[in-house]
């Protein structure tokens, strides 16, 4: 089991399981872990050079956003981590951004932790293929900062990844937005919007949310994860199309036809990054059946996210 | 040759749908190399009278039915809805139905539903059911409609086991009687993939272990949804090429006697 559950963690209105936030949203938690970043982003590990998923384009590497390694209670995590690599050979997915999440939320400080130290051994156990997002829940914000620090700097994770603690433009979370300005790295923020209130996520953020993070933090380097994780998309597209500096996560479980190509009309092709949050044929699927240049998908699948990785500082 | 049995023709009321006429959604499928799909009205989910959407399908695949095979939207709670079943049978040659329970507010276990059934039995005509139309979380302010639960479903094939059913847009069977092994129920039902998972859960192969190849189709969804997802499912599937041609089109062309 996770450290988590005796005191009531910071954001804390109702203890809800993963699994029922993933309920119609593809399928279960999966897992992995990777090397310090520069080299784990410089090559991509023992992936086949054959794509099975044909059709899509292969001149750049394909990195996919948004995923997630297995939380050690389950018992078959380390066979689920193993499904996701095979997964991704199948599909031509070079590298994977990975977080550890914890079961219920809020996490803990003690559940964070232990994630994130899960996420580095998947680091390792994948070289090269598992990139790492440090998971935080904000609300501790001087152990959450030295978490991020530590991950970042010391475990060589790519960026930081929050959930649904806190709506991202309360407070509490802007020190976070500014330490990885300072470290130069994104920050994968949990997101949807539906037409109705959300009882198991009080504090769930929407695009409109970060995009208001994004006005306040013009050098943040924000993603809004999975346009396609089941609310209205086209309401996520449209909101988040003033700000320059707020990334569109394309996966999802939803395939609704056309999301994929809206986003690239109304917030431009460079501020897409693919992604699957575990929904990996449909992760793939959409970006094949848009209707957009190979280049542009090139951008999609990898180029944009290569971008703002680049962007780290030493 | 591939066979997609679960597609879409005209306009939904929620969302602007790309390739929803006969023209364009033939153009769609040569791209993707779908040879032939089962089309029913999109506009019908939503209309009180089902039937004008009917009568608008037929008219759009009136000459492309070689490539488009027309299916009929019927309520069982509207009047006239054995008229209607007669006349989309008779004179546009509609191979089957499309249920939509929740949207049209009606139980599968009613008397209407019960009879409406047996009619379409009896016709020969096959009886589709989509789980769901879209996500319910992106539903619209005006509406919420559930997913039908999956029970309502094995009640309904144990209640007619000379029906032929075809379930879409679903998933998690696995987790219940309809995707087990030695489950007892009549094999008078088919399971369309676009939702299954092929990799990871992977309850596409697991459902060719417990029921086989024969009883699984394939479908994308369009134009509500992108067609290649459904494709690539089938393209990453660890199953035997002939487990594939059975559900690539085979088994859809059996069940639709072409």
């Amino acid at each position: 089991m996770n450290g988590e559950a005796n005191s009531n963690p910071p954001g804390s209105r109702s203890g809800v399981s993963r699994r029922m936030l993933l309920k119609g949203s593809a399928a279960g938690i999966v897992a992995l872990r990777a090397v310090g970043l520069p080299a784990a982003l410089a090559g991509t590990g023992g992936r086949p050079a054959s794509n099975a998923a044909g059709g899509l384009p292969r001149q750049s590497k394909v990195i996919d956003c948004h995923a997630h390694l297995t939380h050690h209670s389950r018992r078959d995590w380390e066979a689920d981590d193993r499904k996701l690599i095979e997964a991704a050979d199948k599909l031509g997915i070079d590298q994977l951004c990975c977080s550890t999440l914890t079961p219920r939320w809020p996490a803990s400080l003690d559940g964070f932790r232990e994630c994130n130290r899960w996420t580095a051994e998947g680091m390792k156990r994948f070289p090269g293929r598992v990139l790492g997002y440090c998971y935080v829940n904000p609300g501790y914000t001087g152990e959450a900062l030295e978490e991020i620090r530590r991950c970042v700097g010391d475990r060589g994770f790519m960026g930081v990844k929050l959930y649904n603690e806190y709506t991202c433009n309360e407070p509490v979370v802007f020190p976070v937005v500014e330490l990885a300005i300072e470290l130069g790295v994104p920050i994968l923020h949990h997101a949807g919007h539906s037409h109705y209130f959300v009882e198991e996520q009080p504090r769930l953020t929407d695009s409109g949310h970060l995009a208001e993070l994004a006005r306040r933090y013009p050098e943040a380097m924000l993603i809004c994860a999975h346009i396609s994780g089941g609310g209205d998309w086209e309401w996520a597209i449209k909101a988040a199309r003033p700000t320059p500096n707020l990334m569109l996560d394309t996966s999802g479980s939803v395939t609704d036809a056309d999301t994929v190509d809206m986003a690239a009309r109304v917030v431009g092709v460079d501020r897409l990054v693919f992604g699957c949050d575990s929904s990996m044929t449909a992760g793939i699927g959409k970006i094949r059946g848009a209707d957009l240049s190979a280049p542009d998908k090139e951008k999609i699948l990898g180029g944009n996210l290569m971008r703002l990785l680049g962007r780290r500082k030493a | 040759m591939n066979i997609d049995v679960n597609a879409y023709l005209g306009h939904f009321a929620f969302r602007r749908l790309r390739h929803n006429t006969a023209t364009s959604l033939l153009a769609l499928m040569d791209a993707k190399k779908i040879d032939k799909a089962v089309v029913s009205s999109a506009a019908a989910i939503t209309y009180r009278n089902a039937q004008a959407g009917n009568e608008e399908v037929a008219e759009e695949v009136r000459s492309h039915r070689d490539r488009l095979i027309p299916f009929a939207v019927v309520n069982p709670f509207y009047a006239g809805w054995q008229d209607d079943l007669k006349i989309c049978h008779e004179e546009f040659g509609m191979k089957g139905l499309r249920l939509y329970p929740k949207w049209h507010n009606y139980s599968l276990s009613s008397p209407s539903c019960r009879e409406m059934v047996d009619a379409a039995t009896e016709r020969g005509m096959i009886i589709s059911i989509p789980m769901r139309v879209e996500d319910n979380r992106e539903r619209s302010w005006l509406l919420n409609i559930p997913d039908i639960p999956l029970d309502e479903i094995v009640e309904l094939v144990k209640a007619h086991p000379k029906a032929r059913f075809l379930l879409l847009n679903g998933l998690g069977h696995t987790g219940s009687p309809l995707g087990r092994k030695n489950n007892g129920l009549p094999s008078n039902y088919a399971i369309e993939l676009s939702r299954l998972s092929a990799v990871l859960a992977n309850e596409l192969g697991q459902l060719i272990t417990n029921l086989g190849a024969d009883r699984l189709m394939f479908g994308t969804g369009m134009p509500f949804n992108y067609p290649d997802p459904a494709l690539v499912k089938l393209e990453v599937l660890d199953a035997s090429e002939s487990d594939k041609e059975k559900i690539r089109g085979q088994n859809a062309a059996t069940w639709l006697r072409l």
